[in-house]
């Protein structure tokens, strides 16, 4: 205990530089954090907003309605859970393969490869709002690029309409996924620059495949940043909006729906600010456990000196 | 090639629609010969970027982004490098719960706390009579902490990798530990403190969600201040491609000229424990 105080005295000013941070994070971080959980067993809405303590207390019952099927609010939200899945799922998935398969080209040496390299970047570095809006002008119905090549190519008969109803979830994969899989390749190819050459050149000697090579030593290497990247986009995508909102609007309608732009609609537009932080506080349930998977994989624990 | 083309095309096309008269791309349909979309403009024309201010007061959205970013920017940067160098060079007491909390709170998206926070704005007013709500400062000190849990993070890195020996000697030469700190460590760690910088400046930019709510007439952010080229009543795609060029051009300078240590400190955020 007195080692203990000790250490504490000794290091006094490492408090002192810590406590603006400190500060920030509180106000910012903790206590909404903490905060929504009480807001969230209340019916705090647009006339309580202003005095929350005399906001009734609901106990469970936001939790009840944005959880069950049957109610219009939790009809939805269950269904944008199922949404975000999906849109994750295969956004994540084709962003990993796209983003390896460049990071793979571009770990060769060639004429021109920094630029290339910076080039792909691109997407990445642009304002969400800019790349969506961009792709919100190519995917309109007549007047857009994407239906034009889709005519010419013969995929369609007719002109689609892809930014309102069931196919505009679909629409906002395609720009996802070119707005997202440079930073995946950024990071394997980081990832694919600290495998020592050595191990390739013993393949060869073994006589080893271009595809045994990669099979066995590039793949398995790999697989810790993988997983570290798998577990980051997870985090980012669930909680999508941008996209969604730039492309579709506010209200994308039920079949893009996703839980960012209907907490947000419940607790603006709606002024139920009880079910929208009832809902946040699911969603924040489900991020939890890939957080502390995330946290227990680069560990900053063992980086003690 | 391929893959430079399909990263490529979409900026083709915001670069062609933003010489295109408002007419062309109205009067434009897939299905009728010779007025499908094209790439090349027909009636080439500089009208969008001379009247990108005129109905949508960008400019005004762009210098308060400017102020928000910079704000952020700065800061971010400060408050970063010390509390970074608290946990590089001091072992206290509360050092591993402190970092978990600074790389668990990066997780938190957003939308997890905006309702509480936004419902905060409201009290923080009403209590203490201080605007938070639609006001720069307030901006700034949201985006500032949004920035710190990464900005931490990719410092302590760099700190890391700075061997403790120079410090050491530093102190021994008659420095204090502050002292060090500017004299020895901010030095030599300036690539990394400019890409604090950076990834502070941009994600201020770029953010959409909070501003969507926190921002109202004075403080309007470029990205939301785009999207009011479209309207129920018309669409000014032009000018909206026009604006997009616009808006991306401090971020692509700032890439451009400080790409090599942008990509290395991120990937270390993102990635090293």
């Amino acid at each position: 205990m007195h080692l203990f105080i000790q250490r504490i005295k000794k290091n006094r000013i490492a408090y002192y530089l810590i406590l603006p941070a400190l500060f920030c994070m509180i106000l910012v971080h903790i206590l909404p954090m903490l905060w929504g959980f009480i807001i969230s067993f209340t019916g705090l809405d647009l006339y309580t907003v202003s005095d929350w303590s005399k906001a009734s207390f609901v106990g469970i019952a936001n939790y009840l309605e944005g959880l069950n099927a049957n109610s219009p609010t939790g009809g939805r939200f269950l269904r944008s859970l199922w949404n975000i899945t999906y849109y994750g799922i295969t956004v994540i998935s084709m962003g990993y393969f796209i983003g390896l398969g460049v990071a793979l080209i571009l770990n060769q040496k060639f004429i021109g490869r920094t630029m290339v390299r910076g080039l792909v970047l691109l997407p990445y570095i642009i304002p969400d709002s800019v790349a969506y809006s961009i792709w919100r002008f190519m995917f309109q119905s007549r007047i857009g690029i994407v239906n034009k090549y889709l005519l010419s190519w013969g995929l369609i008969l007719e002109p689609e309409v892809w930014l309102v109803g069931d196919k505009s979830i679909y629409a906002v994969m395609v720009a996802s996924i070119w707005k997202g899989w440079p930073f995946t390749c950024l990071i394997l190819l980081a990832g694919l620059q600290t495998i020592p050459l050595e191990l390739y050149d013993a393949a060869k000697i073994d006589g080893a495949s271009p595809w045994q090579q990669f099979r066995f030593i590039t793949f398995p290497l790999l697989m810790p940043i993988t997983s570290v990247l798998i577990l980051l986009s997870i985090l980012w995508n669930f909680n999508a909006f941008n996209q969604f909102y730039v492309m579709l609007g506010s209200d994308p309608g039920v079949a893009a729906e996703v839980p960012s732009t209907l907490i947000l609609r419940a607790a603006f537009d709606s002024f139920h600010y009880g079910i929208g932080a009832a809902m946040s506080v699911v969603l924040m349930a489900i991020m939890l456990i890939f957080t502390i998977l995330y946290i227990k994989k680069i560990r900053p624990g063992e980086a003690e000196h | 090639m391929i893959i430079l083309i399909s990263v490529l095309i979409p900026f083709f096309w915001m670069v062609s629609g933003s010489f295109k008269t408002r007419l062309e791309i109205q009067a434009s349909d897939i299905k009728i010969p010779g007025k499908e979309p094209s790439w090349i403009p027909r009636n080439f024309t500089i009208d969008n970027y001379k009247t990108v201010n005129k109905e949508v007061k960008i400019f005004d959205y762009f210098k308060n982004s400017v102020i928000i970013s910079l704000g952020t920017m700065f800061f971010s940067v400060v408050i970063a490098t010390l509390a970074a160098y608290a946990i590089s060079r001091f072992p206290f007491p509360g050092r591993n719960v402190y970092s978990i909390t600074v790389l668990s709170t990066q997780m938190f998206p957003g939308i997890l706390f905006l309702i509480p926070y936004f419902i905060m704005f409201i009290w923080i007013r009403k209590l203490i009579g201080l605007p938070m709500r639609d006001t720069y400062w307030g901006m700034i000190f949201t985006y500032t902490s949004f920035s710190l849990p990464f900005s931490i993070w990719m410092l302590r890195g760099y700190f890391n990798t700075i061997p403790r020996e120079i410090d050491e000697q530093a102190q021994i030469d008659g420095c204090t530990k502050v002292g060090a700190l500017f004299r020895v460590i901010i030095p030599l760690a300036k690539p990394g403190i400019v890409s604090v910088g950076i990834y502070g400046f941009i994600m201020a930019w770029n953010e959409v969600l909070f501003a969507s709510v926190l921002t109202g007439n004075k403080t309007t952010t470029v990205a939301i201040g785009i999207l009011r080229y479209i309207t129920a009543q018309e669409a000014r795609w032009g000018g909206m491609m026009a604006a997009c060029i616009l808006v991306s051009l401090p971020v692509l300078i700032f890439f451009t000229v400080l790409q090599k240590q942008f990509i290395q400190g991120l990937v270390a955020g993102a990635t090293k424990g």
